[in-house]
């Protein structure tokens, strides 16, 4: 992993918080604000796990429990979210 | 030849690991750390249904600028982990001891913004048993800190064993498995400041 590689990452996930904050500063956000607080954390995760964790070339068994992981529990905030607007 | 694409060839010249960094143990701790967290959160956002003013309302009262300067704070240690592990593997340990210093003031950092941020919950009044969201908050955030101060001290054993020249680049499992514990913490925050902070 270059270091240039990790910085790029840093500053990427940086960005990303700041964007999450500002949306939840915005006032009440609307649903589809909220889908991309959720996919915006699902690319800070991916990012955390495969470049910061180290797992990008590991087998694909250890990758999937733990991408897995950020993406069925992501998919359950949003299902319990989605059922609140009903 | 036959054909073979490119990822093929790719995976031809750099097989994968077949273990993640760092000692296997503490990736079996992280899993049930991470089930743990997944548990917590789950039970959170289903327990807000049926409470989505309350939810709402007190969502509003918290410092999401404190969650967002954490947030940033939790990410630069990580990549301050991330750093440190680089730099030990060009075998330069002063380096890697300091990107490892680096990480855990980010971690005191955090505390210290948590010990603001709950120092002016309780002088309002607001505490544990306020309210049903209160109690979440509290018992989420609460038990993420205690991850946070484990990283550190784990983080600090790592720094002094790199101050005194005890990894290198041939040999460095032992900063690998504490830096796989602090990404931990990181990651579950990713989730954990949206989830209460911001979504509403």
């Amino acid at each position: 992993m270059s270091v240039h590689f990790l910085n790029v990452v840093w500053l990427a996930l940086m960005v990303a918080t700041v964007l999450t904050w500002l949306i939840g500063k915005a006032g009440q956000p609307r649903p589809a604000l909220i889908a991309l607080v959720l996919v915006i954390s699902a690319l800070k995760g991916w990012l955390i796990i495969e470049d910061f964790m180290a797992l990008r070339r590991v087998r694909l068994f250890w990758r999937a429990i733990m991408l897995g992981w950020l993406m069925l529990t992501l998919a359950l905030i949003l299902l319990a979210y989605w059922l609140g607007l009903r | 030849m036959p054909a073979m694409n490119a990822h093929a060839l790719r995976s031809v010249g750099h097989p994968p690991h077949p273990h993640p960094p760092g000692d296997l143990a503490i990736w079996v701790f992280i899993l049930a750390e991470l089930a743990a967290f997944f548990a917590l959160f789950i039970t959170y956002a289903f327990t807000r249904l049926r409470h989505l003013e309350l939810f709402a309302e007190m969502q509003r009262t918290l410092d999401s600028d404190a969650g967002m300067l954490n947030t940033l704070l939790l990410i630069t240690g990580s990549w301050c982990v991330a750093r440190a592990v680089a730099a030990i593997k060009r075998n330069r340990c002063r380096p890697s001891a300091h990107w490892l210093l680096a990480a855990m003031l980010t971690g005191v950092g955090f505390l210290v913004v948590k010990y603001f941020e709950y120092g002016a919950k309780f002088a309002a009044g607001i505490g544990l048993e306020t309210n049903l969201f209160y109690t979440f908050y509290f018992a989420l955030t609460m038990f993420h800190a205690m991850h946070v101060v484990l990283g550190m001290v784990i983080l600090g054993f790592v720094w002094r064993k790199a101050l005194s020249g005890g990894y290198s680049a041939q040999d460095h499992r032992g900063m690998e498995t504490g830096a796989a514990y602090w990404h931990m913490v990181d990651l579950v925050w990713i989730i954990l400041f949206p989830l209460v902070y911001v979504m509403r």
